[in-house]
């Protein structure tokens, strides 16, 4: 079933498109991925699919319901982690959370278990009673999202939401998402962080320039954008002669400055190992070290914006 | 619970703490008990209306429409710390409207406004004791002042708090400006005796009318003008919340 469903989506500042014409299709119960550069439109997606802003143009579907008819109808069944900070400067941890489960209509006895679950859940048994305004940005943040699960919701967007976190607080908030994810939740999350989106993420759209570039899962992208691989040898001893040799192979780059290590990037790697190996063989090179590196989603994400930017030069 | 209801909860927790508390009642005791017995050796009677008060009267009941309009800085607080610190984005992407989170402003100004004036209501008692004139349109007027005069100027500290961004700029516009208020008005001195150019720039001053609305009620001194001065308070009050309405409402993101 769709959760989200956006059809020629725009939003456009005095003639420039923040948002241009993007068609998204979020089917219920994954994390959704909405990767791209600074600038490339996310935060203003973000905006109008949870109706903080009205688009220039489109149409939104939120959990079957027309966003821009009936965003309070939206707004009920959706939770929302925005990109900036948000918080009650005098308030402690607890009280904040408790508040914020009042503001959402959450009756008090659920109110009181749900803060006990997430001061657990999200380890802040040691700041609890601290203000949030004498938390650092770290924490801070915990709070901001922890106070997000004090309510139900069947749909949540995550803007960047493990800004400031270090990284033991991070993996347990991914973890803490995955399971959340396990009970039928819809995420959209936004990172910049490209392995937490290959960890957490079902599907990947990126964006850029307002527009959508690439949406398919982490593993077809990788098909897609991620058929050069990286492979690295570390050889024993300097060879002068290397580089000339080297140089004769087809259908790759190799990065070999006369040192220890050579980097090839091709497209056949196997064959082109095969030559590698062969040639180092012949030579009686010494060989201390290889490895084969596999397509990571930041090297899809560069050559994704990358090409886009070509194309739109 | 009506979502207003829950933002009024909300708003008077992340208001009330110790310091607002202390500027709310010990400021205004101070210039009750200080200032109004220290300066009678220097002001004998003060006129107003048809009758003469002593000067700590006339200021305690002066103190009460004070405390109003300082009670109502806590809207502009309210909207310029949200502001500053992501919750009204945080909100308006939760279950309620511009129109509710307006309306719990209002809500809080009011419940702040007459908790204000019933304070200094009980604690001035003692001293205006003797002039009071009970009358069936006492309390009535002293709510419609507290009403009115909340929604006055807890409009004018939301205007302000729509238009700035930084706290310094926030902070040195909202002092300018009640400073004004509460020292070019007649909660401190009469309109008698003073050079004209000032006693005009007190009838430009709002809180002018509503402490002199305030005095009637206590005092029992009704008159055309007080009516008027009534009217005034009415349509300031509409026309001022209607542009703080229209200001929140086209706050961006």
């Amino acid at each position: 079933m769709s959760c989200i469903t956006t059809n020629s989506l725009s939003k456009s500042y005095d003639d420039i498109a923040a948002v241009d014409g993007i068609n998204l299709d979020v089917r219920s119960g994954q994390v959704f991925g909405f990767l791209g550069p600074n600038g490339a439109g996310k935060s203003t997606t973000i905006k109008l699919l949870t109706t903080l802003i009205q688009p220039t143009g489109g149409s939104i579907t939120i959990l079957g319901t027309d966003a821009i008819k009936h965003p309070l109808k939206v707004r009920n069944r959706i939770g929302v982690v925005l990109q900036q900070p948000s918080y009650e400067p005098t308030l402690t941890v607890e009280k904040s959370l408790e508040k914020y489960g009042m503001m959402w209509n959450v009756d008090r006895k659920q109110r009181r278990d749900k803060v006990e679950e997430l001061i657990e859940s999200f380890d802040l048994q040691e700041i609890r009673k601290k203000k949030n305004e004498d938390l650092s940005i770290g924490q801070r943040r915990r709070v901001q999202v922890a106070r997000e699960f004090m309510h139900e919701m069947e749909l949540l967007f995550l803007d960047e939401p493990t800004s400031g976190l270090d990284p033991s607080a991070r993996r347990k908030l991914l973890d803490f998402l995955k399971n959340k994810v396990k009970t039928g939740l819809t995420i959209f999350y936004t990172t910049h962080v490209l392995t937490e989106a290959e960890y957490l993420c079902d599907k990947i759209a990126i964006i850029n320039k307002g527009k959508i570039i690439a949406v398919d899962s982490p593993d077809e992208l990788k098909n897609r954008f991620g058929n050069e691989k990286t492979i690295k040898i570390h050889i024993a001893g300097i060879q002068q002669n290397l580089l000339n040799l080297l140089a004769g192979i087809q259908d790759c780059k190799i990065d070999f400055n006369s040192g220890t290590n050579i980097t090839i990037h091709s497209n056949k790697s196997e064959l082109v190992l095969m030559e590698v190996l062969q040639l180092l063989n012949k030579n009686n090179v010494i060989i201390e070290d290889l490895s084969a590196m596999p397509t990571n989603l930041e090297e899809i994400f560069i050559k994704a914006v990358n090409d886009s930017n070509a194309s739109s030069a | 619970m009506h979502p207003v209801l829950r933002l009024v909860n909300r708003n008077i927790t992340i208001s009330l703490n110790p310091g607002f508390l202390i500027w709310q009642i010990i400021f205004p005791l101070i210039y009750i008990f200080v200032a109004g017995f220290a300066y009678t050796s220097l002001i004998d009677d003060v006129p107003f209306e048809n009758t003469k008060l002593d000067y700590p009267t006339y200021l305690a009941t002066g103190m009460i429409g004070f405390n109003i309009m300082n009670s109502t800085l806590i809207s502009g607080i309210i909207i310029w710390n949200d502001r500053r610190h992501g919750m009204f984005e945080q909100i308006m992407a939760g279950p309620f409207t511009r129109t509710d989170y307006i309306l719990s402003n209002i809500c809080t100004i009011g419940i702040v406004g007459i908790l204000s004036a019933t304070i200094i209501a009980f604690v001035g008692y003692p001293i205006f004791f003797d002039s009071i004139e009970f009358s069936i349109f006492t309390i009535p007027i002293l709510i419609f002042a507290s009403i009115f005069g909340s929604i006055l100027f807890g409009s004018i500290a939301s205007i302000i708090s729509t238009r700035l961004r930084s706290s310094e700029g926030f902070n040195v516009i909202i002092n300018t400006v009640f400073l004004f208020f509460a020292f070019v008005s007649t909660a401190f001195y009469p309109v008698s005796g003073t050079p004209e150019p000032l006693a005009t720039a007190f009838y430009l001053n709002p809180l002018t009318y509503l402490v002199d609305v305030i005095r009637a009620g206590i005092f029992g001194t009704f008159s055309n003008f007080i009516i008027i001065e009534m009217i005034v308070l009415i349509v300031l009050a509409i026309g001022l919340f209607s542009i703080a309405t229209r200001l929140l409402t086209k706050l961006d993101f």
